[in-house]
């Protein structure tokens, strides 16, 4: 296509002007091959400098030990700091945390984002505030929100326990925040109200594409709003529905924001995720290396669980 | 007669209690949804007296702005607000740049390699960003780039390119070919294609990609923690997050200091609502 051009000369009629714009570029003349490896070069380096060599730092550097900022040498202890972790038994904790984080707020995400991508997948008078008031949990930063509901939750002044109390739920105010499970069932629902708009935006994304004909042609052959959902909607959400996946499911194996700002993991590590762990035994106990053997552990899960999910539900692209 | 008057009545009543239903669920979510920031603001205009009590006050009894000066002494929040506001920007400038021009080549151009490329760049954004943390933080350590706006915007910038790259890549394969075929006609070569044609008429991308990277960028928090060690470098979540106040529960001074941070998101929302939508959305339907 690049040579087909080349032979063009602009029509006289064109104005001198445009001409002199158009001679700035003429010199530029790449294939599409050259032009690509241009374009791409800055990106595709400063990917594999800021991305890629630290995570192979990471995986070198669970080898050594690593303690207290370069200050003694390092040395090769292979294995052991993986070894250290599996004996761990705060290590496990954190695992058991992050996997029940994760795969309990997710799904529940899932549903409760596609319930209101499908109330929001209509006009009405006020959407434009109803959304943003339902996009407001998403854009506040989790670890302020973590704040807030730390306040929330209070064990003694919360507003949560002053509703439940006045409903008639409890009749006197609950720690939540200082007991193990109710500690981690608070940081559950405040991850479900913060995320679940977003859930729900990408969703409605994939709801707009749907064409309007394939539901028109479901009511012709006499379907009802149901199978139209099971056999139009989800099918044609596929898609969607892996990119809302991978976009939840990844972040909330690596929360940390929230049992920082939330309970700064406690009680008694019931909060503690495997990132905040991680970040405790890198930035409070200088384990270096131990905090990269964690590390290491937590991108195998990671690229683990996108690989289920691409393999699940990818479908090669028809174009 | 009287039957098809019934019909009318029962569908009217039918159609009532369906907007009734469909408008209450919408206020209940969105008042659930704004809730805690509400209650924020309640409990920063009450009485230092009046946050501690049980059963809950709902509105503060004469209402002061004394929480908001507490806070306001204690810690600089409008210079965490600045701190943040430069590292968003920053982030999201070099990542509509790099995003653009990567995004082009993806979705326009034919060359080898494609696929490798297009796995290595979207694959970078499963990776997680504690896996990269210890040695950027070395990295930055030796490089002075600790308590520097750069020591952030660079790798906030790296972790959020696959998605720019993503939503331009998106955005340009649903570009007619006509639109570069007249361009070329013209003797325009493929870089000024690109520069004359393709750009400019990719701005709802590249606002698109702007806001979403800078929301990232703004709210981010495992990095500046890290990387932010003085107080005057602190973004504003950090500064939220470490904000202890004088007194051991000053939940009213808590609440002002969170408010004023809100309040810049809040504004933010309202004005690029839209386009916040129109990025995520475009991430779904790619």
């Amino acid at each position: 296509m690049a040579n087909t051009a080349e032979t063009s000369s602009g029509p006289a009629e064109q104005a001198a002007g445009r001409q002199n714009r158009l001679e700035r570029y003429r010199d530029l003349r790449f294939t599409e091959e050259e032009l690509a490896v241009i374009l791409l070069t800055p990106v595709v380096s400063f990917l594999l400098a800021v991305s890629f060599y630290p995570i192979f730092d990471t995986v070198v550097g669970s080898l050594y030990t690593g303690y207290v900022l370069d200050i003694e040498p390092r040395q090769f202890v292979g294995l052991e700091n993986y070894a250290k972790l599996w004996n761990s038994g705060d290590f496990w904790n954190a695992m058991k945390v992050s996997l029940i984080y994760t795969f309990v707020s997710v799904p529940i995400e899932l549903v409760l984002g596609l319930g209101l991508a499908l109330l929001l997948n209509r006009q009405f008078r006020g959407k434009y505030f109803a959304q943003a008031a339902i996009l407001f949990p998403w854009a506040i930063p989790t670890v302020i929100n973590a704040r807030i509901w730390a306040w929330m939750f209070n064990g003694q002044y919360g507003v949560v326990n002053d509703l439940l109390v006045r409903i008639g739920i409890i009749e006197s105010p609950f720690p939540f925040l200082a007991k193990p499970d109710a500690a981690l069932g608070a940081m559950l629902f405040i991850t479900i109200w913060k995320t679940s708009s977003f859930m729900a935006l990408i969703l409605l994304a994939g709801l707009q594409s749907i064409p309007d004909h394939l539901y028109e042609a479901a009511r012709m052959d006499g379907a009802s709003r149901i199978r139209q959902f099971w056999d139009v909607t989800l099918p044609l959400l596929k898609p969607t529905l892996l990119v809302a996946l991978i976009f939840r499911t990844l972040p909330a194996f690596q929360a940390f924001g929230l049992p920082f700002g939330l309970t700064g993991g406690g009680p008694a590590g019931a909060t503690t995720t495997l990132v905040l762990y991680d970040h405790q035994i890198t930035f409070n106990r200088l384990s270096f290396g131990q905090g990269s053997a964690a590390a290491t552990v937590i991108t195998l899960i990671a690229l683990g669980i996108a690989m289920v999910y691409v393999g699940t539900l990818y479908e090669p692209e028809v174009r | 007669m009287a039957t098809r008057d019934r019909g009318f009545e029962i569908e009217t009543f039918q159609w009532v209690g369906k907007k009734v239903g469909f408008y209450g669920s919408i206020f209940i979510i969105a008042l659930v949804s704004v809730f805690p920031i509400l209650w924020m603001l309640i409990t920063s205009l009450k009485q230092p007296a009046n946050v501690v009590t049980f059963p809950v006050n709902y509105l503060p009894q004469d209402p002061t702005l004394q929480n908001y000066r507490a806070a306001l002494e204690q810690a600089p929040f409008f210079r965490y607000l600045l701190n943040s506001a430069i590292v968003a920007t920053g982030t999201a400038v070099l990542d509509v740049f790099l995003g653009a021009l990567a995004g082009y080549a993806l979705s326009r151009l034919r060359f080898r390699f494609k696929l490798p490329v297009l796995l290595l760049i979207l694959g970078t954004a499963m990776l997680p960003f504690i896996a990269r943390l210890i040695p950027l933080f070395s990295l930055a350590r030796s490089w002075g780039l600790l308590n520097n706006y750069l020591g952030l915007i660079i790798p906030y910038a790296a972790f959020q390119l696959p998605f720019a790259v993503w939503i331009f890549q998106a955005y340009f394969k649903e570009l007619p070919d006509s639109l570069e075929e007249a361009g070329l006609m013209d003797g325009l070569s493929r870089v000024g294609v690109l520069f004359r044609i393709i750009l400019p008429v990719s701005a709802p991308a590249m606002a698109t990609a702007a806001i979403i990277v800078f929301i990232y960028a703004w709210n981010e928090f495992l990095f500046a923690l890290t990387f932010m060690t003085e107080d005057s470098m602190r973004t504003i979540t950090v500064g939220i997050a470490l904000y202890q106040g004088e007194f051991q529960y000053p939940w009213g001074t808590i609440s002002a200091a969170v408010f004023m941070s809100v309040v810049p998101l809040i504004l933010f929302m309202l004005f690029f609502q839209r386009k916040v939508v129109e990025g995520l959305t475009a991430t779904g339907k790619a």
